[in-house]
């Protein structure tokens, strides 16, 4: 016997059935993007840590470990076969123990032995200077980008009345946020590389991702600037402080956590772009790390190795195989790392942030 | 000594006691406070100057395409290529029709197999008669095949010898240029005299006539005794046939008159350069014939991601939306959104190597399984097309759609609810007739930015697209997803690093940057609009 509904009480009808179905269906599109999500990040962690964690190597000097897939250049890898063992080296592992085995050879009287190996570009060593690279453009990039966008900020917040002046300013802003990464890089191209003459270079690709990632600072800039208490501004000009005064003494200190906050997303967004330094900044390959250049005014025009655009060329330059994986996947998962590790502490700051500025 | 106002002399007279206004630093005029507001007035103008910059160099090295593309389709024309074009027609649709025969022969081959059992011996050689009339159909158009190449030989060596006097031309007024008068003399260029030349291929056109003549009188001859075959659908077949066959017969005369009426001395209008790249059914470069630069492939590929990456997060993206905000609990609110977030921060290009590496293979092993076989399309061989491409693009889009789509649902009025829960309405009523509506230009927008977007994605495209330049074929149904495309961004990235600057392929790449910007601006457009409007409608 189940207790009589009461007759205010809805019934499971029909109705009841097809709405728990819809909202099932939201329910289902959410954690299907989120299991998309943890599904990819899964799969490059899983496949991509060995690369890492299997090249910590001991030193005799002083950090008494390295490792090697972060700290040294890329090599070709070479795999073949020698005395019935089957072998995969380096580049320069691979010429050396070719000499020390023709010499021995000939040492003992035995024929020259021979080898065959087959080779695969990028395969060995590991992605020192995409790091650097990659580290080197972001930090140029940002600061032009903060620079330029603070300032922005500064004037569309504190200064600016309502008109058509500063609404052309923000449409403007709004319809460079919408402008296509590789749009900049062909801008990048033709004003930084060919018109100013800068060739591929840092500067190059700097100012092509600063102006890409400007929208971005800009409106995290202004939000964090507004968020400061109105109260603030006018005790200061109250005092008899000038506009200037306020905002340096009583705005900005006080919007400064917030700014930089918000900009580590743009952060994440000029490191993870490959369009743009495709043409502007990025090489293919480069022997001599950035700070080795003979002259203190070659830094600024030198390209780099750049870590998307290193994924980009061993995803599609190379064959998937077994002995390419390690660098491809690797690769990848050092470099959602660092993306994830910027994106994620911009997200703990925020959170952290909000709770402490209470006014 | 700066210039003082009249205020401060005005004070100055009368001996103060009490000066309440301090003396300003002045600059040209100017305080110091209006030359730091000029100053970040200055820096927030940097955003218009930046799409100002971007417009003029997309403009100043994209402009020069189309009269460049309009001296490239002069030459097609003046050199003859346009004319032996208009004859390669007829050997061009008697290709199609042999291999018209050769699906029937694989289909009646098929038959014998399946359905009565032969061995492939056996079938072999009950299709030996087939082959013998392929064979001798295919060997048709012969004559005019011959005829064909000569005429090519012909157009190439003059297009070449204009081609090689141009650079001749260009190194003599580079000579100049350097003062080098005598050297400058002694580049000796032969013009073509182009009218002269493309005489000798069109004096030849009698020559052709006879030749298609030949092929229509043995063409006829062989489809009045078609090999017999088995099944009745397979009869239909060929009988289908011998129609396209008299239809094709029966366009020689057209055919022949368009190369009668064909004239070099019409000059190619600046129209026709920009009709030619926006209609343009080929990009070809590079070409030892003729190299073509037509974007209707890159933009149809685009389209084609682009649609099936919206078709993939419009649902995900809003569906999340309306959970999160409006059904979630606070907790998984709290876990969701960030998760999601951090989503939009994967790069792309790690996305494009997933696709590569993963998602690819497992979409081709995927569509094999009888479960999908119903798709059209599937299974699909190509492990890289536009499906895999869509797939990672959807993913892409959806945290756009997701965070703006929640953002106009969170910013319907609270009272909207509960004035429908308040009349009696269910929680997924309220949602779907108030909460949805009120919201809905929000919504659009956000779709329409989360296209934005995804028209604009490189990398993904590049990596995973399939690069084939041809417009898909639609007429697969559904089943057009799988087949591979390249991409207005795809083919910018691919083909930008070994373009010689200025040159007329490194023109044409601009213009398609250009036709980028344009539609990335009209998107953003149409969406500021909407949103407008949003704010207007819950007033």
């Amino acid at each position: 016997m189940t207790a009589p509904f009461h007759r205010y009480t809805s019934r499971r009808g029909f109705q009841r059935r097809t709405e728990s179905t819809i909202v099932w269906f939201f329910r289902f599109a959410t954690y299907v993007i989120l299991l998309c999500g943890v599904f990819i990040i899964g799969n490059i962690c899983l496949k991509g840590l060995p690369a890492v964690t299997g090249a910590f190597r001991s030193l005799e000097q002083f950090p008494y470990v390295t490792n090697t897939f972060i700290f040294e250049a890329p090599e070709s890898l070479y795999v073949f076969k020698h005395e019935g063992v089957k072998r995969e080296m380096g580049d320069a592992e691979y010429r050396a123990f070719r000499e020390t085995e023709t010499a021995r050879a000939t040492a003992e009287g035995r024929p020259v032995p021979e080898f065959k190996a087959s080779s695969y570009v990028y395969a060995a060593g590991g992605i020192w200077p995409c790091i650097v690279g990659t580290l080197l453009l972001v930090v140029g990039a940002m600061t032009i980008a903060l620079l330029l966008g603070v300032a922005s900020a500064i004037f569309l917040s504190e200064y600016a009345r309502d008109g058509a002046f500063v609404r052309f300013i923000r449409l403007a802003i709004l319809n460079l946020a919408g402008v296509p990464s590789i749009v900049f890089g062909l801008f990048g191209f033709a004003m930084f590389v060919l018109y100013f003459n800068w060739n591929v270079s840092l500067m190059a690709g700097w100012f092509t991702l600063a102006f890409m990632v400007l929208p971005v600072v800009i409106t995290a800039s202004e939000e964090a600037l507004k968020a400061v208490p109105k109260g603030f501004r006018e005790g200061s000009l109250a005092l008899g402080a000038t506009k200037w005064q306020t905002i340096r003494k009583n705005v900005l200190p006080y919007a400064l956590p917030g700014i930089l906050t918000s900009s580590i997303l743009g952060i994440a967004r000029v490191a993870g772009e490959t369009a743009p330094i495709m043409f502007t900044a990025a090489y293919v390959v480069r022997d001599k790390l950035p700070w080795e250049v003979a002259k203190f005014s070659d830094f600024f025009f030198q390209g780099v190795m750049a870590l998307p655009y290193h994924i980009y060329v061993v995803s599609s330059k190379i064959p998937q195989n077994a002995y390419t994986q390690r660098v491809q996947y690797g690769t990848a998962f050092v470099f959602l790392g660092l993306v994830a590790l910027i994106a994620g502490s911009s997200i703990l700051l925020r959170n952290k942030l909000r709770g402490r500025y209470q006014w | 000594m700066p210039p003082e106002s009249t205020t401060t002399s005005v004070v100055e007279s009368s001996p103060p006691s009490f000066r309440i206004q301090k003396e300003r630093t002045q600059l040209l005029g100017l305080t110091l406070d209006e030359c730091i507001q000029g100053f970040f007035g200055g820096n927030a103008l940097v955003a218009v100057i930046i799409l100002g910059l971007i417009t003029f160099f997309l403009f100043r090295e994209g402009s020069g395409f189309f009269s460049q593309n309009r001296d490239n389709l002069s030459i097609y024309r003046l050199a003859g290529l346009e004319y032996v074009d208009l004859g390669r027609q007829p050997d061009k649709d008697h290709a199609a029709l042999s291999r018209y025969l050769s699906d029937l022969r694989r289909r009646t081959y098929q038959y014998y197999m399946e359905e009565e059992g032969l061995s492939a011996k056996e079938a072999g050689g009950r299709l030996a008669d087939f082959d013998v009339y392929a064979d001798r159909f295919a060997r048709a158009s012969a004559p005019i095949r011959s005829q064909l190449m000569e005429w090519g030989e012909i157009a190439n060596d003059i297009k070449a010898r204009h081609l090689g006097n141009q650079n001749l031309a260009e190194k003599r007024r580079q000579l100049l240029a350097a003062g080098k008068t005598k050297e400058a003399a002694a580049v000796g260029i032969l013009p073509v005299n182009f009218a002269v030349e493309v005489s000798a291929i069109t004096a030849t056109l009698p020559a052709y006539e006879e030749a298609t003549a030949t092929l229509a009188r043995s063409l006829e001859e062989l489809i009045l005794a078609p090999p017999p075959l088995p099944t009745v659908e397979l009869t239909a077949r060929m009988a289908r046939f011998q129609t396209l066959t008299r239809d094709f017969i029966a366009s020689f005369p057209a055919t022949l008159e368009s190369m009668k009426k064909w004239d070099a001395s019409v000059p190619v209008p600046l129209s026709q350069s920009f009709t030619a790249f926006i209609f343009g059914r080929q990009w070809l470069t590079a070409s030892f014939w003729q190299d073509w630069y037509g974007a209707t492939p890159l933009i149809a590929g685009s389209m084609l991601v682009s649609l099936i990456a919206l078709a993939l997060a419009i649902p995900l993206g809003v569906g999340a939306a309306i959970y999160v905000n409006q059904l979630a609990s606070p907790l998984e609110q709290r876990l969701i959104k960030p998760a999601i977030e951090f989503i939009s921060a994967i790069p792309s290009v790690v996305l494009g190597f997933f696709g590569i590496a993963v998602l690819g293979e497992f979409l081709r092993v995927a569509s094999g399984w009888s479960f999908f076989a119903w798709i059209p399309g599937f299974p699909f061989a190509e492990r890289l097309n536009a499906l895999t491409a869509g797939c990672l693009l959807g993913l892409i889009a959806v945290p756009t759609i997701f965070t703006l789509a929640e953002d106009a649902i969170n910013n319907v009025p609270r009272a909207f609810k509960e004035a429908s829960y308040a009349l009696g309405a269910s929680r997924l009523q309220t949602i779907i007739r108030i909460i949805v509506p009120a919201s809905l230009s929000g919504i659009v927008s956000a779709i329409l930015l989360g296209l934005g977007r995804v028209i604009g994605e490189t990398m993904v495209v590049l990596l995973c697209a399939g690069n084939r330049i041809a417009i898909p074929d639609f007429t697969a149904g559904l089943g057009v997803v799988t087949q591979p495309v390249h991409t207005m961004t795809g083919i910018i990235a691919q083909e930008m690093g070994e373009v010689e600057p200025g040159g007329i392929h490194y023109r044409a790449l601009f213009v398609v940057g250009l036709l980028l910007f344009f539609i990335a601006l009209l998107i953003n457009y149409f969406a500021q609009k909407i949103v407008r409007k949003y704010k207007v409608s819950i007033g």
